[in-house]
């Protein structure tokens, strides 16, 4: 390379790449720097909503506006149209985190203005996993979105749960990166390339065979299973996810899943087609770990981490498809887009609803949410829509999700596997309708804690409102979504 | 010649890694951690990366532990237990030897499957692989292929600046929280 490709490499494709992830930047600074000036809370909440808004409409014109930029600046990044639509996911699960953090604090709580910083950083993270076509890029977006959450995770430094939870994130979130290094380090040595696209060569591929390679794949693929919470790097999930303020576990359990599972889904170079049915093993403990978790839990916020944990597993199981069956790849893709498009809208729906009853002054348990139907008969239609979705009942976004993750899977021919998943997805159903159960056919015992409801703000009303349309429309009229991926 | 050298900086760096975590009061620590970034920065030299070299002793010896010295100075904390004594407490309970054990377990892995592919079979870096030894090739690596993450690292940095506030700043009195920092 010489001075003159330079000038070459940033070209028009490469600003529209990267214009997404530019205005993201740009609107943190200007938020960082409104900090400083006197101006209130409404200028800072236009500037959080105006960028966030602004970069998901360049991914959208990306999506729609003809042809994407492919691989730019000297093959680090790619803007495909698969990246557009994890593009936009990101955004719409940190807007829907953002709208329920709004009031979700205490009036006076300080750092506000660097809750709002750290929020916009978070999805210019995930942009750079998703986008990723070198490893290094990878990292430093795993850590962009990383460092912000544990922060987050602590930011209710009054309490000990949250500043237990930041600190168990980040301790064990530190040894994942050392291991994506170490990792990564040992992939360089056998291959003599960080990149992916020249990973996918012949003689890239048979050197990541070797023992060496493997074991570094096998490190690389362990820290981003500990990020997305696959067995058995799930245990840290329920006390971080219930000790985290709610709206930053909504992020956690939306954002940083799908940013992990688009970069599964464009690194499956890496993994060799022996390890197919090692993947889908993995993918069914992982569903039986979450499902039999969630199962014992009286905690619904406990119970929903135990639930991201399976949705986890159900997803991989998309991933063991796609390294079998290079041909199902692209459906595959689909799949795993759809699933999360639907997850997204419905877990960060659940999780803001119970912010919403913890304003209240309610605990998170299944008890406080006994007769919630006559309290709060909205909240309650609501929350029963989100639990269905997350159960996949037909007519809800979460059934086509796994309908398109068990076809891949029986396609790939690990039909046993998905069997097994499927029979899995009837467990969790008992664990979502106990929630539905409790809403609307019991009424709280005279000792149970149950909160005053109180006027929802504006903002969580319109969040929960659009993910209860994105979870209904991808569910009834399943076609515009298919036809975007 | 060089061979030898390098194999006695790396016993000197494992060995300053060591001692990072098991010597007993925090300037011990980082006096260890001062050997382990000078042995690393004579093997970069060995190899032939000069600036990398002298990168590693500015930035790190330099700059970052002199940061940690100001920390233990201002906290106070260079007076537990002498210098040079050594503490196993970290793995004194069984889980932690357990830990230890699993972690010695992955690193030998690694060494068996670095011996196993010999050191010869090695892969050569790829063809455009760039020339780090001179501050050109550096600087074309550094702005050309790898200008996406060095951007992305300095949006990393901010945040994670901004991060270390929310978490450490000594909140003011009447505000929430204890006004202590979140360790």
């Amino acid at each position: 390379m010489n001075a003159q490709d330079l000038l070459k490499m940033f070209d028009g494709e490469a600003l529209r790449a990267l214009a997404p992830l530019m205005a993201l930047t740009i609107g943190l600074l200007l938020v960082l720097l409104a900090g400083v000036f006197p101006l209130g809370r409404a200028v800072r909440s236009l500037l959080v909503v105006a960028s966030l808004v602004v970069s998901g409409v360049l991914h959208a014109n990306l999506l729609l506006g003809g042809k994407t930029p492919g691989t730019v600046l000297a093959g680090t990044f790619a803007s495909t149209p698969t990246t557009a639509v994890w593009g936009v996911l990101f955004v719409l699960s940190t807007l829907f985190a953002w709208l329920y953090s709004v009031r979700y604090y205490e009036e006076d709580a300080p750092f506000k203005n660097e809750h709002d910083v750290l929020m916009l950083a978070a999805p210019i993270g995930m942009m750079l996993m998703a986008g990723a076509r070198d490893l290094i890029v990878f990292f430093i977006g795993l850590e962009l979105l990383s460092i912000p959450l544990y922060a987050l995770a602590a930011f209710r430094r009054d309490r000990a749960r949250s500043v237990e939870a930041g600190l168990k994130y980040f301790l064990l979130g530190a040894f994942a990166a050392g291991f994506f290094l170490y990792g990564s380090a040992l992939v360089y040595s056998a291959t003599g390339s960080l990149s992916l696209d020249m990973l996918s060569s012949e003689s890239a591929r048979a050197a990541l065979a070797t023992p060496m390679g493997l074991v570094g794949v096998a490190l690389i693929a362990a820290s981003v299973f500990f990020k997305v919470s696959v067995f058995p790097f799930h245990l840290w999930v329920p006390d971080v996810y219930e000790g985290a303020p709610t709206p930053v576990t909504a992020l956690m359990a939306t954002g940083t899943k799908a940013a992990g599972f688009a970069f599964l889904m464009s690194a499956l170079v890496l993994l060799p087609v022996s390890t197919a049915s090692t993947v889908a093993l993995i993918a069914i403990l992982t569903m039986a770990a979450g499902n039999f978790g969630a199962l014992a839990q009286q905690d619904v916020k406990r119970m929903l981490a135990y639930s991201g944990i399976a949705h986890a597993g159900t997803l991989l199981l998309a991933v063991a498809g796609s390294i079998k069956d290079v041909p199902a790849r692209d459906a595959a893709v689909q799949a795993s887009l759809v699933y999360m498009a639907a997850y997204v809208a419905t877990a960060a729906g659940a999780f803001g609803l119970l912010a919403l009853l913890e304003r209240d002054g309610s605990p998170t348990t299944l008890d406080s949410l006994k007769g919630l139907a006559q309290r709060r008969p909205y909240v309650a239609a609501a929350l029963t829509l989100f639990m269905l979705s997350l159960g996949g009942i037909p007519a809800t976004g979460g059934f086509l999700g796994k309908y398109l993750v068990f076809s891949v899977a029986v396609r790939s021919e690990l039909t046993a596997f998905a069997i097994v998943g499927v029979l899995l997805s009837v467990v969790a159903l008992g664990y979502y309708l106990r929630v539905i159960i409790a809403m609307y056919m019991q009424s709280p015992d005279a000792n149970t804690v149950v909160g005053e409801p109180r006027p929802a703000s504006g903002a969580a009303t319109l969040a929960s409102i659009v993910c209860a349309a994105l979870v209904l429309a991808t569910g009834v009229l399943p076609g515009w979504l298919l036809n975007l991926t | 010649m060089s061979a030898i050298l390098f194999y006695v900086l790396a016993v000197v760096a494992l060995l300053g890694a060591a001692g990072v975590i098991l010597a007993k009061s925090p300037m011990g620590s980082v006096i260890s951690l001062l050997g382990t970034f000078f042995a690393l920065a004579v093997i970069y030299l060995l190899a032939g990366f000069q600036f990398l070299a002298a990168a590693q002793i500015l930035v790190y010896a330099g700059a970052i532990l002199v940061l940690f010295l100001f920390v233990i100075m201002l906290l106070n904390l260079g007076a537990m237990g002498s210098r040079f004594e050594l503490s196993f407490a970290p793995l004194q309970s069984g889980r932690a030897r357990l830990a230890a054990a699993i972690a010695m377990a992955l690193a030998l892995i690694g060494l068996v499957a670095a011996q196993r592919a010999s050191l010869k079979a090695l892969a050569e870096p790829a063809a455009d692989a760039p020339a780090l030894d001179s501050l050109r090739g550096i600087a074309l690596e550094l702005f050309g292929r790898y200008s996406l993450p060095f951007q992305a690292v300095s949006v990393l940095l901010l945040a994670t600046m901004v991060a270390v506030i929310v978490l450490a700043k000594r909140q003011r009195a009447g505000e929430h929280g204890s006004g202590e920092g979140a360790q």
